[in-house]
């Protein structure tokens, strides 16, 4: 019998411990982000003297100057073409090639495929992006914006993989019957496997496009000959070498609310969306 | 006519891969073989004169005369060790707690866990940045408010610089290793949880003797991403600390990178491209072995269970 009372303490104990743990997960998780947003809307002398976590008068001011005086406008809108147009890109060749490769026999097919998983665990970092702002510079592309989107692109291994998978599982005859029939694998692709495909290319759209408003280094390297095309991401890291950085927290906390806040709202709705696209990669990746 | 048909369809199945392969080509296999063809050589830079070819010299200078560069592949290893140690056993937790099926909200809890995977590491690493700030960061006013200090702690110190790179990557990680782990778990059939509970098991029993167990290849895949993912980060560290204090905080990939860029816009570069492709490209090699050696230590597992 006292062992049964025991072993029920313990349960219990147990409960409100991870119970306890998780709250402080949730805190650890919420603080920064609430930190960020509240901080941005404080003076600079709140920011670094003051004590609580509510701004005493709100200085929409900070928003202001973090558009007119850092210029976070332009690179708002750089992020944003930038972001986008490497989501369309990446989207369109990733699911060309995935289609391909579930559905066709071709030459190179065996090589490709396994070039391409080997290259999942090889890396070098950063440093692959010397070479080739180099030969960018060669054929004189190094300021361009396209550059920038397609550096962003990258070789997109996950995502082909991702769509190869998809398509693998759709039903054969859903497009066979197309292909019998005459059609060109153009339209069996833009016709039929683009409409079904519509859920992983969505999540390919979204994880594109959060990496990319997201990066950092390539993007901070390819804008480098060009500051035009400096990234929301990009400017806002950068106010910390700023000479004034010391005296600008409160600018800082604007800049990286304003780059945190897109991405935010389109969290609230899409949220599902990320997590089941990352579990899908996970099961079946 | 039939064959007149495959070879158009034959060039129609390369013209779709062709836009992803130059891509493929371009960005991630040409950067390998500029640093294979570099490694051997002597090289500063345009306008410092013709690469010399050194043979092995770089390679000898990596393994004899280079202590910056082993203490990052030690400060490598600790930072991803940390990261994982700590990120994986919470992630777990979260995703224990928040695969119960009576918990209402389950969804928003996990969207709440999840969010930091979705923003800029690098901006966040400034927020950090400014939160562990020794004299004006919000974490010493806490801990000084409590009294659970009297002076300010000097949280980017060379002492001290690694734990605020490892909380900072562990706030980044943990919801996403949760979605694997939920992934994982919710694989796990009812039927056997039920069955336990007939036979009277009890929770830790359950926790070893089924949902680890049964975790088995995702767990080993997690483990994979994580490690593989772990020895690559390096944009937060750039961020908080640029590697330093006197390169307390410096990883293999930063050190490298270094060599090519400057880390931060006021910090030196001596561009040596030669040397840099091969301390890269050991790098490389480092993560390669770890990982191999990672697939075979869990297929000897495999054999235990």
């Amino acid at each position: 019998m006292e062992r049964f009372y025991m072993e029920k303490a313990f349960v219990t104990i147990l409960k409100v411990l991870s119970w306890l743990l998780l709250i402080s997960l949730f805190v650890f998780t919420l603080y920064p982000v609430i930190y960020t947003l509240l901080g941005s809307l404080k003076t600079n002398a709140e920011l670094t003297l003051g004590k609580s976590i509510l701004p005493e008068d709100p200085q929409w001011v900070n928003y202001i100057k973090a558009f007119k005086d850092a210029n976070f406008f332009q690179y708002g809108l750089n992020s944003l073409i930038v972001s986008s147009a490497t989501m369309a890109i990446a989207v369109l060749t990733s699911s060309l090639s995935g289609y391909v490769l579930a559905r066709y026999k071709f030459a190179g097919k065996k090589l490709m495929l396994s070039t391409y998983q080997a290259m999942m665990f090889v890396t070098i970092g950063p440093v692959a992006l010397y070479p080739i702002m180099n030969m960018l510079s060669k054929i004189g592309m190094e300021k361009s914006m396209l550059s920038l989107i397609l550096v962003l692109t990258g070789g997109q291994i996950t995502n082909v993989f991702l769509v190869m998978g998809f398509v693998q599982r759709l039903p054969r005859e859903l497009d066979e019957a197309a292909t019998i029939d005459g059609c060109s694998i153009f339209r069996v692709y833009g016709q039929i496997i683009l409409p079904l495909t519509k859920p992983i290319l969505g999540v390919v759209a979204l994880f594109t496009f959060r990496n990319t408003w997201n990066d950092y280094i390539t993007s901070l390297i390819l804008t480098m000959s060009n500051r035009k095309l400096t990234t929301l991401t990009v400017a806002v890291v950068q106010l910390k070498y700023s000479v004034w950085a010391a005296a600008e927290w409160h600018i800082m906390l604007a800049g990286a609310s304003l780059a945190i806040i897109p991405v935010l709202s389109v969290y609230i709705f899409t949220n599902k969306q990320f997590m089941s696209g990352l579990m899908e990669g996970a099961v079946k990746g | 006519m039939i064959s007149k048909n495959k070879i158009k369809q034959k060039g129609q199945i390369y013209l779709m891969l062709s836009p992803n392969l130059i891509l493929f080509f371009t960005l991630s296999v040409y950067p390998i073989i500029w640093v294979i063809r570099f490694m051997f050589y002597q090289y500063g830079g345009p306008g410092t004169g013709e690469p010399i070819f050194i043979g092995l010299d770089n390679f000898r200078r990596i393994f004899t005369k280079d202590p910056i560069f082993w203490k990052s592949v030690i400060n490598t290893l600790v930072y991803a060790g940390g990261k994982i140690l700590l990120v994986l056993p919470l992630a777990f937790f979260a995703a224990m707690m928040l695969t119960k099926k009576n918990l209402k909200g389950v969804g928003a809890f996990r969207a709440i866990l999840f969010m930091p995977t979705i923003l800029s590491s690098a901006v966040m690493a400034l927020v950090f940045y400014l939160l562990f700030n020794a004299y004006n960061g919000e974490i010493n006013k806490y801990l000084m408010t409590l009294n659970i200090i009297d002076q300010p702690i000097n949280w980017l110190s060379a002492k001290n610089a690694m734990k605020v790179i490892v909380i900072t990557s562990v706030w980044g990680g943990i919801g996403n290793y949760m979605i694997y782990f939920i992934a994982g778990l919710q694989g796990i059939s009812n039927e056997v949880y039920e069955s336990a509970d007939i036979e009277g098991a009890n929770f830790t029993q359950k926790l070893f003797c089924i949902t680890i167990p049964m975790l088995g290849p995702v767990l080993k895949m997690i483990m994979m991403i994580a490690i593989v993912t772990a020895f690559q980060d390096m944009s937060s560290i750039m961020v908080m600390t640029e590697g330093g204090p006197i390169n307390s905080t410096m990883v293999m990939f930063l050190y490298a990178y270094q060599f090519f860029f400057p880390i931060s816009p006021g910090s030196l570069v001596s561009t040596q491209f030669g040397y840099g492709a091969s301390v890269s490209f050991v790098s490389a090699c480092i993560v390669g072995i770890i990982t191999i050696a990672f697939l075979r230590f869990s297929r000897k597992l495999d054999e235990i269970y």
